[in-house]
């Protein structure tokens, strides 16, 4: 475990962490995109604002992880819990806070019920992938599909 | 959610849907309206929620370690009376913001902002019957020397300048007054609702987790628009300017900091085990919450007129510009938005009356505190009872015609009204069973 893993503190996601999502973005993605960020955050504060997660380090918040619970979609009856997004700060990757991030969140979504908590990852993300798989992550028994209609 | 949900009796049910109608007539809208705002969140309910789970044993105070109480008489009778005062505010609180959130709701220039307010008024309207479902559930004839029904007919029949606290006792101006007042004075109700997690009272407590985790969506439906919103002013958009933005947290800053009590106070929640923090604690960590959300507010604007600086080149940005009250590529330190001092137009605590500006500069003349007033609040505001009876307080303190004390009591001054149905002969809310409440004419 780093030092860095230990000192951060993990923490449910509220409105104020939107500036600094929005930024740890930027930094991933080299896009500014605050409306996407304010939208996605409403959504999962209005939900439940304990499922998502941060980490934060100093008072800044470095880390994120966005989830929430569903039941009855894709045929799936059971409540399970759904990881949509999460990023860290180039700056502190490598040093366990998606881990941290992840633990957070199980730890959320089992006491609420959810037997499962699934995600979707690009094919080509194979670091994504791997980290994923590193948490626990298997393959599922449910493929993903698209189709362009437009 | 480990929640348990429960209804009031009848009568009690009843009374409230009889308010809702005279008060807060847009509730029907949510409902119609739920699938397109809220897609896929639960329907709403009215219904009140109790946190399963919560621990047995008090966390904090006097009785720190025994097992939570479950009956007013088990609290003793001085902290039982100090909970019912803190229960019945609470719930004067949550059916006060909606009378004042229904007066502007329709001037929303967007309708994602106006049903995000309408269901924040919502939740408050359950945030209510949650406080009433404490009151009636258990006997607290005790301590209250009031029936159940009398102490719920009390609360019902408040309106706009009778509610217990100041903050929900000034009318709002405009739709900026909605979204400042869920960024601001939501956030006080935040931390209240956080500290009050600990209470030994388990029912209070239990109370709390579902009530915090709906107080999260209204102070995003605060600070999103309000995000929003001075990324426009940035881009030129003249219907919404940061100076309106600034004067309505000028005018609710003040209020909010007051919601904590005085800054010397809240040794007894901590004896009785009700709250984790003393008013000050409290008072501060809030006033450094809001300069973060405002810093931010400030970031997002310098970005949208300088897209090329980064986040933290932004931040220095603001920082410098509100430092040296300068300008730096057109953008000017008026542009951007400040939190008031914390003794800023304050008529309860330490500050009281005290003529402290905007900057926390001191006027020692009242008149010239008045001008000073005038220019940072907003201007329908000044025209208010509210402001008109600080105004006559302050003068009679300055001229020695006052003390401090008298004035801080003298708010607020609208007297408690009967219960005042609109729509019925009766003046009561809460009818006996079997006696319908007469249909509502709004």
């Amino acid at each position: 475990m780093s030092a860095v893993a230990e000192q951060v503190r993990i923490r449910p996601l509220n409105e104020l962490d939107i500036a600094r999502i929005v930024s740890i973005d930027e930094r991933l993605t080299g896009v500014y995109r605050p409306e996407v960020w304010e939208r996605r955050i409403m959504y999962y504060l209005r939900r439940d604002p304990d499922a998502s997660q941060v980490a934060e380090l100093g008072g800044k918040v470095v880390g994120f992880m966005l989830a929430d619970i569903r039941g009855g979609e894709f045929g799936l009856e059971e409540t399970g819990g759904w990881i949509e997004r999460f990023g860290v700060d180039p700056d502190f990757q490598g040093r366990s806070l998606g881990r941290k991030l992840f633990e957070a969140v199980v730890v959320h979504l089992k006491r609420q019920g959810a037997a499962t908590v699934r995600t979707l990852v690009e094919k080509s993300d194979s670091e994504l992938a791997s980290f994923l798989r590193a948490v626990g992550f298997k393959d599922a028994p449910l493929a993903a599909l698209e189709m362009r209609i437009s | 959610m480990n929640v348990e949900q429960t209804t009031l009796p009848k009568k009690y049910h009843d009374a409230v849907l009889h308010w809702q109608r005279h008060n807060f007539p847009d509730y029907g809208l949510l409902p119609e309206n739920w699938q397109k705002y809220f897609p896929s969140d639960p329907e709403f309910c009215l219904c009140a929620k109790m946190e399963v789970g919560m621990g047995d044993k008090v966390e904090v105070g006097d009785a720190k370690g025994e097992r939570r109480r479950e009956k007013p008489e088990e609290l003793g009778e001085e902290p039982a009376k100090h909970l019912l005062a803190i229960i019945r505010a609470q719930a004067s609180t949550e059916f006060g913001s909606i009378q004042q959130h229904e007066g502007t709701l329709a001037r929303a220039q967007d309708d994602e902002d106006r049903f995000w307010v309408l269901r924040v008024m919502a939740e408050e309207l359950r945030h209510g019957y949650q406080m009433f479902h404490l009151l009636v559930s258990q006997d607290w004839s005790g301590v209250s020397g009031q029936k159940a029904e009398e102490m719920v007919e009390e609360i019902l029949s408040m309106q706009t300048g009778s509610h217990v606290l100041d903050a929900f006792n000034l009318e709002y101006d405009s739709f900026v007054d909605n979204v400042v007042f869920a960024a601001v004075i939501d956030r006080v109700g935040k931390y209240q609702l956080s500290m009050q997690r600990v209470c030994s009272y388990k029912p209070f407590a239990a109370s709390m987790p579902p009530m915090l985790r709906e107080e999260a969506f209204h102070l995003a439906a605060g600070v999103i628009p309000l995000r929003r919103w001075v990324q426009r002013a940035a881009q030129g958009n003249a219907l919404i300017t940061t100076a309106a933005i600034q004067k309505a947290f000028n005018k609710w800053m003040p209020r909010g900091l007051e919601m904590f009590g005085h800054e010397k106070g809240g040794d007894s929640n901590i004896r009785f085990g009700f709250k984790n923090m003393k008013n000050a604690e409290a008072q501060s960590l809030y006033y450094d919450e809001c300069r973060r959300m405002v810093a931010d507010l400030n970031q997002r604007f310098i970005r949208a007129r300088l897209p090329k600086l980064s986040p933290e080149e932004a931040e220095a940005l603001a920082e410098r510009l509100l430092r040296d009250r300068g300008k730096h590529d057109g953008i000017s330190h008026e542009d951007l938005i400040q939190l008031p001092d914390k003794a800023f137009f304050r008529r309860k605590g330490d500050s009281a009356f005290t003529m402290v500006g905007f900057s926390g500069e001191t006027f020692t003349g009242v008149e010239e505190y008045v001008r000073h007033l005038a220019g940072h609040l907003p201007e329908p505001y000044l025209h208010s009872r509210d402001m008109k009876q600080y105004v006559e307080s302050l003068r009679q303190v300055a001229a020695g015609t006052l003390t401090r004390d008298q004035a801080i009591k003298k708010t607020p001054t609208l007297k408690r009204v009967g219960g005042m149905c609109p729509c019925s002969k009766s003046v009561r809310w809460v009818m006996e069973e079997g006696i319908p409440a007469e249909p509502s004419r709004n």
